[in-house]
């Protein structure tokens, strides 16, 4: 089976600025993949130019196999997009846009009705269809561009920054939606600001920076493969050195008043653990508390591109 | 074709009209009104029958095309404009309909309206001043190739404008002056020679002069001429707004 989404080369330039600087990307059937970036990195002209909203300029991308440009009408069809920045619309209700939306995809509206409603119901929009966008509140329109994208079942969902000033509650609805729709087989790329959401939904994820891709993974891979781990035990007892290594561990001793503490750098600090307890049991020590730290795709994001995604 | 995606965004554009019809289809019934009354109960008196037809009435023609004119224009270049401003653009981008059926459906929602504008002016004249309607299919056929031709011309201003104020300069500067000096008051055979020549010049001075033929049989220019400056038009301009819209010229970055 072709990828869901496959992007070869992908380069782009603004008047003055380079966006996209060869970017490389595939996205197999079912994959919740996540694109992380700050802003400006590239993320939204990567979506862009996927769903037709900018120009290519060269490279190439294909949806189930077909070309972008030359069989559009086939990767659109497949494909719902909730852009971040809101629409408005000063004449119709909500409920009449989203029949509008199913009928550029080629969706009678004696077919689209069925499944708007299913899809407002699920969205917490039904009581509001009558309404027009600009009366909605923000975490309202939130979900009814979140809707837009769903009203041509698309077996891909693209959503650029899907969950960008919305409450907590509301991002935890969105979350669960999201992977309800994931489990039903769609295959979702999103692009996010919130790390947490990444670590939390996506099988995968690349950092974009600068118009490139920084590092693609899993995020408990990406995480490891930084490898900033520690393990500290706060202790009495300890006799042997202030430093150095034990059975292949780093460490390094800090004494306090009658107890002392011990930090060991360490890969992955979960499975390190038993060993470190034991370890440090066979020295005679008495244990009173363990901490583990653990880096996050936060700090490997830090690590490749030297700044905070928020910043 | 994607037929249902055509026709959903042509009724959309027709029914956001309908929908503000206080703003879209009256103000053209009042102004239009107001000139026949005005002109009829006072200047009609002191100035002489033109080719056999009484003042207001030879004037009607001219007003009907104003509003055709105007609403088809205006419809178009504020729907693109608006849909550009509030994001909407990129709800129909993202579909899969192509380019020339989401121009094409620009268009012909401008042009019903223009049309629409144009046949209830028609009617208020034959209903306050008994108009005659010398040629109704020509009329018919005449007033579709306009509403067309300058929906188009709107579709065109749409794309390039990036704010209203763009807009209204173009109406003010270009279009209204364009239809004062078509023709709609007077017989360009009334202009001294070099004026007369100028006005010749003038795209919307055929259209007049053609509608004027087909409701009055009177003219000052052949109806073929007419018909053919607004058929180039209506190719011209149809041809220049669909070649924007597929370039996505100010529409895709």
């Amino acid at each position: 089976m072709p990828a869901a989404i496959e992007i070869k080369n992908l380069q782009k330039s603004y008047e003055d600025t380079v966006a996209l600087r060869g970017i490389d990307l595939t996205i197999e059937p079912g994959e919740f993949y996540g694109l992380l970036g700050p802003n400006g990195a590239g993320k939204t002209t990567t979506i862009g130019i996927i769903t037709g909203l900018v120009k290519l300029e060269s490279g190439s991308v294909s949806v189930f196999g077909k070309d972008i440009i030359r069989d559009y009408r086939f990767t659109r069809s497949k494909i719902g997009v909730s852009p971040q920045e809101f629409t408005s619309d000063w004449f119709f209700s909500i409920e009449k846009l989203l029949i509008f939306q199913a009928g550029y995809y080629g969706i009678p509206k004696n077919l689209a009705q069925p499944r708007v409603d299913e899809v407002m119901k699920k969205l917490g929009l039904y009581e509001k269809r009558d309404d027009k966008i600009r009366f909605l509140s923000g975490g309202m329109k939130r979900r009814f561009m979140i809707a837009k994208s769903l009203v041509n079942d698309p077996d891909i969902l693209i959503l650029d920054e899907p969950t960008a000033g919305v409450d907590v509650e509301l991002r935890r609805m969105l979350w669960e939606y999201l992977q309800e729709l994931h489990e039903k087989g769609k295959t979702i790329l999103l692009t996010t600001h919130y790390i947490e959401e990444a670590e939390k939904l996506c099988g995968r994820v690349s950092i974009i920076n600068d118009g490139k891709i920084a590092t693609e993974g899993a995020p408990h891979e990406l995480i490891r493969s930084l490898g900033k781990g520690s393990i500290e035990v706060q202790l009495t007892g300890w006799q042997a050195s202030d430093g150095g290594k034990l059975n292949g561990l780093s460490f390094t001793y800090e004494p306090g008043e009658g107890d002392g503490r011990l930090s060991f750098s360490v890969d992955d600090p979960e499975k390190e653990l038993p060993q470190v307890v034991e370890l440090v049991s066979r020295n005679g020590c008495h244990i009173h508390e363990v901490k583990i730290t653990k880096s996050n795709l936060e700090d490997v994001f830090v690590a490749l591109t030297g700044r905070e995604i928020n910043k | 074709m994607n037929w249902i995606g055509f026709r959903t965004l042509t009724m959309r554009e027709i029914t956001r009209f309908f929908a503000v019809y206080r703003q879209t289809v009256i103000p053209g019934l009042i102004t239009s009104g107001l000139y026949i009354i005005i002109f009829g109960l006072t200047l009609q008196q002191r100035i002489t029958a033109i080719d056999g037809v009484s003042y207001t009435v030879y004037i009607l023609p001219g007003l009907i095309m104003m509003n055709v004119i105007t609403n088809a224009y205006n419809n178009t270049a504020s729907s693109i404009l608006q849909m550009k401003l509030l994001q909407q653009m990129q709800d129909m981008l993202i579909t899969p309909m192509s380019n020339i059926e989401l121009a094409l459906s620009f268009i012909i929602g401008g042009a019903v309206r223009g049309f629409i504008n144009g046949i209830l002016v028609l009617l208020l004249g034959i209903a306050i001043v008994g108009m005659p309607v010398e040629h109704p299919l020509t009329v018919l056929l005449f007033l579709l190739i306009v509403s067309w031709a300058f929906s188009s011309a709107g579709l065109i201003l749409g794309i390039i404008a990036e704010s209203w104020d763009n807009i209204a300069t173009m109406v003010n500067f270009f279009i209204t002056p364009l239809i004062f000096l078509g023709g709609v008051f007077y017989s360009i055979n009334m202009l001294p020679g070099f004026w007369r020549n100028v006005s010749l010049a003038n795209p919307i001075y055929y259209v007049i002069n053609g509608l004027r033929y087909a409701v009055l049989n009177v003219g000052d220019t052949p109806f073929s001429v007419s018909f053919s400056a607004a058929l180039i038009m209506t190719i011209v301009f149809t041809i220049i707004g669909v070649g924007l819209f597929q370039k996505g010229y100010r529409i895709k970055s």
